[in-house]
């Protein structure tokens, strides 16, 4: 078997400016993830994560760089969010962008019949279970500026599921949500990671997503990624983007001795 | 690891003509042909829906030209009406009251007709197209349809050309029915209210023969050919102008003025350039003739 087999994504030596600056914003980054893995990726602000996801998604195009989808090369000429979509990749956005003139039902709905997935009984069985598995059922009938922010963020990520991905961009999934919207949200993307061993890339400022997760969390420092461990492994770990990063969750640590 | 041939392996040849063409797209003018192109294209390419394509359409139909229909009536009545007072009043004063029908087919079927049709399009359904796609750009939305595999310009570009072609067609036929028929009534009414009916000689026969008389084949293939061209220039410069929107919610009144202000624009140089047509045509029946 072909050693790429395993792998989601792969990205080497990217490089992006935006074309109003001098400076690079990513200098070469590398990213390796395998398929069913999750990865939360996690940085200060304006340091280029969000950016990073929309190159992923092919909304952005790279200066040099490049990006391999499930172990096939896309070369940069090609690289637009068309072809990156038709490889199975869907972006999640931090405030959803639900079409806002159509319902909740037919935001799902649209995209499917877009595609031919099927004939029309089987798009809305699939929509029911988009709706069903994201608990947004009774809000089916509903236009986007009805809904709070989690119940949209749930019909965003119904419908990239809807879609059948194989790896899943998450730009702050849990962003602008109270304790209680995060709480539901949270097994619900473990539970798609689990039944159906979609690759997933979370870009977040809540760290705690990966302990919750059981993922990898890196951070996004000197325009490229840091090494990818384990919360815990952060937690302990020595390195000075740990020191910065984890200090609040060790004085809270130290101070009420969590385990 | 499989790595495809890439378009950017080019023979000497082929790169510089790589640049040429890349350079043309890159100008705002190559980006509006490739738009159209894309758009027309997108119509066959695969994952068409026949019937729900048609719908987008037909909706867009009913937007364009039903709903600007009250105004588009009143309008071309009106400058119908104005046409033919001054057209009356002034021709047998120059010693043409001959050319009466004639006046009547270039003013109403070949140059007003068609660009105050375009206008009115233009100011309604282009700027509602540009608002509408620049606030969904701004709010990711198109994007999220990328994201989703859903081709934007097929989605949102495709419908609204092919909806707006149709609908220019449509609405200069109104333009110049309503125009003439319309313009007749009024101006009748107009020389009864004035008591000089007698001195006018103001009767449906002599007009409608006067005009068909004037009506060629040329005016027929104008009226079908300028209100399909106006009709591209409308709808991509509101597309593009909309897809092309800076992030920033400012942009989206300011990008519907430039839309319409360049449809405009455009479609005086486009009228201008099908008036060669007519030079043309003179000087071909001046040298028959002689």
């Amino acid at each position: 078997m072909d050693l790429t087999q395993g792998e989601a994504l792969r990205i080497e030596d990217l490089h992006f400016r935006y074309p109003e600056e001098n400076v690079d914003t990513l200098d070469g980054l590398n990213l390796v993830l395998g398929r069913g893995e999750t990865l939360c990726i996690a940085g200060a602000s304006g340091k280029g994560k969000s950016l990073l996801l929309r190159l992923i998604a092919g909304l952005d195009k790279p200066d040099s760089g490049a990006f391999y989808y499930f172990g096939e090369h896309l070369p940069i000429s090609q690289h637009t969010a068309l072809e990156v979509a038709h490889r199975g990749v869907e972006l999640i956005f931090q405030n959803g962008a639900l079409i806002s003139n159509l319902t909740v039902r037919e935001n799902i709905s649209v995209p499917l019949y877009y595609h031919h997935r099927g004939t029309e009984v089987e798009i809305e069985r699939r929509v029911n279970m988009a709706l069903d598995l994201m608990r947004v059922r009774d809000e089916q009938e509903k236009y986007p500026h009805m809904l709070s922010s989690g119940v949209a963020k749930r019909v965003a990520i119904a419908r990239a599921w809807a879609m059948d991905p194989r790896l899943l961009l998450m730009d702050e999934p849990t962003a602008g949500l109270d304790n209680y919207n995060r709480n539901t949200l949270l097994p619900l993307i473990d539970n798609m990671q689990a039944l159906f061993k979609t690759s997933m890339i979370l870009v977040t400022h809540d760290l705690l997503i990966s302990r919750e997760l059981g993922a990898d969390l890196c951070f996004l420092e000197n325009k490229r990624l840091s090494k990818r461990m384990k919360f815990e492994e952060w937690l302990t770990s020595d390195t000075p983007v740990a020191h910065e990063m984890f200090r609040n969750l060790r004085d809270f640590q130290s101070d009420f001795s969590l385990s | 690891m499989k790595v495809h041939r890439t378009l950017d392996d080019w023979t000497l040849l082929g790169s510089v003509f790589d640049k040429i063409g890349r350079r043309f797209l890159s100008t705002v003018f190559g980006k509006q042909l490739l738009l159209f192109f894309s758009a027309l294209y997108s119509f066959f390419a695969e994952g068409r829906n026949l019937r729900s394509d048609l719908r987008n359409i037909i909706r867009q139909i009913y937007f364009t030209a039903v709903e600007v229909f009250p105004v588009l009536f009143v309008v071309s009545v009106l400058t119908g009406t104005v046409t033919i007072v001054e057209a009356l009043t002034v021709m047998p004063r120059v010693g043409f009251s001959d050319a009466f029908g004639g006046l009547l087919v270039v003013v109403m079927v070949r140059e007003i007709g068609p660009i105050l049709t375009a206008f009115l399009v233009s100011g309604r359904s282009g700027s509602a197209l540009t608002t509408m796609i620049g606030t969904m750009a701004i709010n990711s939305e198109v994007d999220a349809l990328a994201t989703l595999g859903v081709n934007p310009v097929r989605y949102l570009v495709m419908p609204a050309l092919l909806g707006g072609i149709v609908s220019m067609l449509l609405a200069n036929l109104l333009f110049s029915v309503c125009g003439i028929c319309g313009g007749f009534a009024v101006a009748k009414l107009l020389v009864l209210a004035s008591g000089e009916s007698l001195n006018l000689n103001l009767s449906w026969h002599y007009i409608s023969e006067s005009i068909l008389l004037s009506l060629t084949a040329t005016d027929f293939v104008m009226s079908i050919l300028k209100p399909i061209a106006f009709g591209i220039i409308i709808f991509i410069n509101a597309c593009y102008h909309g897809l092309n929107i800076r992030r920033d919610i400012r942009q989206v009144p300011k990008a519907t003025s430039r839309s319409v202000i360049y449809s405009f624009l455009f479609v005086i140089v486009i009228d201008v350039l099908f008036s060669l047509f007519y030079i043309f045509d003179y000087a071909n029946q001046m040298s028959r003739i002689i």
